[in-house]
């Protein structure tokens, strides 16, 4: 059988969304296996140092993850979400520089990201979340390794409006409390063997309490995440929920996603909305 | 030596990139905190001889020093894994071991935050990514990036001018919480009202001047690099492997992780 020519597109599927599809489902399993291979290896006596290899394979496995998942999705959004993205950047980084310098065992630095899922869907919530800690590590490094944590919680937010969560105001905290415990769990390997074990002074003072009951650091720090990141995320989706309300609904209809799984309760305006965006 | 002899702002941006992943490798890999306070005190060094010296320390100090003191709390105090009691204070005890895992973690992460500061205060983002661009990586993500820092000091600007606008209505911010969520919510609706709307505008904007087009993009940006800088790369990554390599090797067969 003669192979087809290099010129001859296939018709079946065209080849730039396939080595996208491919370079999605890298990111995500790189992301898993980071997570599981770090669980099932973490060093068991501590005591001699911080483990090298659970920080080298936490910190790569993590990011490789995050700019794979970025490459395949980024080229795929229509330019209003693009647009977008950058502003939820922003909201993300002026929000949580001014909670992370306070006492507060709370982050709240995911509002934008979820304001783009809600609005834009999972693979948009993912990039921005990953984007947004890669631009946020420009003035704080420290939190360039969480960037896969930020886009789960991007993605689980975009599922979460896509599902219809957010006709239900009422919904809201749940979804987003169920979010956090996810991301708190897919976190605490970060802070646990990339920094020792802490990321402030308040969810310090948590992780202390845990181990002074003589939690191993892994330990500590995953109760530490389930205690504070599902209240952060519970928060976090009902100001980002609060906010997209708030909109106009020209504003918030404008977007295909919104248009198409109906996130949003009540009708389409007539018109404008629909010709604007495709 | 005086300040701007070493300045990493003359280095092509991929060579800076490389060279702070590489500290960061190779130190992490290598797991000993005399190691780190020697590279972190070569940083510092080299931070001194920037333009932008006192703006890397001054953020350096304000990520660092809160860090290191949360690594204290949670290690100097408790730490159930110590062996060589030094003090015990109530349900507190200070081992040796607690203190030296805060040492290691907190000069790695030490030489971690002071070898990307120390780039991104250096790097010319355009030029990152243009040369990113040209390695493969999506296009948008440039606009992504340059828009988000470009609108970073706008809308800190914008926020003040809407707090004044408030104000002048009437808006007093009170010591209560009702009235501190009242006056945020005061403020972040009209922000986030007017940062969505005007990105309507400019994706219309942008998609008149083919921004969505498949096509390969041209950059009229040319990033100088140099043979000495190349090779520099492909040593730097050449050493980061070998330093995973004898990490993994000893881990193996060592028995040290």
């Amino acid at each position: 059988m003669a192979s087809p020519s290099p010129q001859q597109p296939s018709l079946l599927l065209p080849e730039a969304p396939k080595r996208r599809r491919l370079l999605e489902i890298l990111g995500a399993a790189s992301i898993i296996v980071t997570y599981v291979v770090l669980v099932l290896t973490q060093p068991t006596d501590i005591a001699a140092g911080p483990g090298s290899l659970a920080a080298l394979a936490a910190l790569g496995g993590f990011l490789l993850g995050a700019v794979l998942l970025v490459v395949a999705v980024l080229p795929t959004l229509p330019t209003s979400t693009v647009v977008l993205i950058p502003i939820a950047m922003v909201l993300n980084i002026v929000l949580g520089q001014f909670v992370g310098s306070t006492l507060v065992p709370f982050y709240l630095d995911a509002i934008g990201t979820v304001l783009v899922a809600v609005l834009a869907g999972p693979a948009a919530g993912a990039a921005t979340g990953a984007l947004s800690s890669i631009v946020w590590s420009l003035f704080n490094p420290t939190v360039l390794p969480f960037a896969a944590g930020a886009a789960l919680i991007g993605w689980l937010a975009g599922l979460a409006a896509r599902a219809g969560v957010f006709r239900r105001f009422y919904l809201v905290p749940f979804a987003g409390f169920l979010s956090g415990v996810l991301g708190g769990v897919v976190s605490a390997p970060i802070a646990a063997f990339v920094f020792g074990g802490t990321s402030g002074l308040a969810t310090g003072a948590i992780v202390s309490a845990f181990r002074a009951m003589g939690d191993s650091l892994l330990a500590a720090i995953t109760k530490q995440a389930l205690i504070s990141d599902p209240a952060d995320k519970a928060i976090v989706f009902t100001v980002a929920a609060l906010l997209v309300y708030a909109l106009p609904r020209r504003s918030s209809f404008q977007f295909p996603f919104v248009r198409r799984y109906r996130v949003l309760a009540g009708r389409a305006p007539q018109g404008r909305g629909t010709a604007t965006q495709a | 030596m005086s300040r701007g002899t070493l300045s990493l702002e003359r280095l092509n941006p991929l060579t800076s990139l490389t060279g702070a992943a590489a500290v960061a490798v190779i130190t992490t890999a290598a797991g000993q905190w005399a190691f780190s306070l020697a590279v972190l005190g070569g940083l510092l060094a080299l931070t001194l001889r920037q333009a932008r010296a006192a703006a890397v320390l001054r953020a350096a100090t304000a990520i660092l020093l809160p860090f290191w003191a949360a690594l204290l709390l949670v290690h100097g105090l408790f730490f159930p894994e110590g062996r060589t009691v030094l003090a015990e204070l109530g349900p507190a005890t200070v081992t040796r071991e607690g203190l030296l895992f805060a040492l290691d973690a907190g000069l790695r992460t030490g030489v971690f935050v002071v070898a990307f500061l120390l780039f991104s205060f250096t790097v010319r983002v355009p030029e990152l990514l243009s040369v990113l661009s040209a390695r493969g990586l999506p296009p948008r993500l440039g606009f992504v990036v340059v828009s988000a820092l470009t609108l970073l000091p706008a809308a800190a600007q914008r926020i003040r001018r809407i707090r004044a606008a408030q104000e002048a209505r009437g808006l007093v911010i009170g010591r209560s919480l009702a009235s501190r969520l009242l006056a945020a919510r005061l403020q972040a609706v009209p922000l986030v009202l007017s940062l969505v709307h005007e990105s309507g505008e400019r994706a219309q904007a942008l998609d008149a001047r083919g921004f969505s087009g498949r096509q390969p993009h041209t950059s009229l940006r040319t990033v100088p690099d140099s043979v000495p800088q190349w090779a520099a790369r492909r040593v730097l990554l050449v050493l980061s492997l070998a330093a995973v390599a004898v990490r993994v090797a000893l881990a193996l067969f060592g028995g040290r992780a």
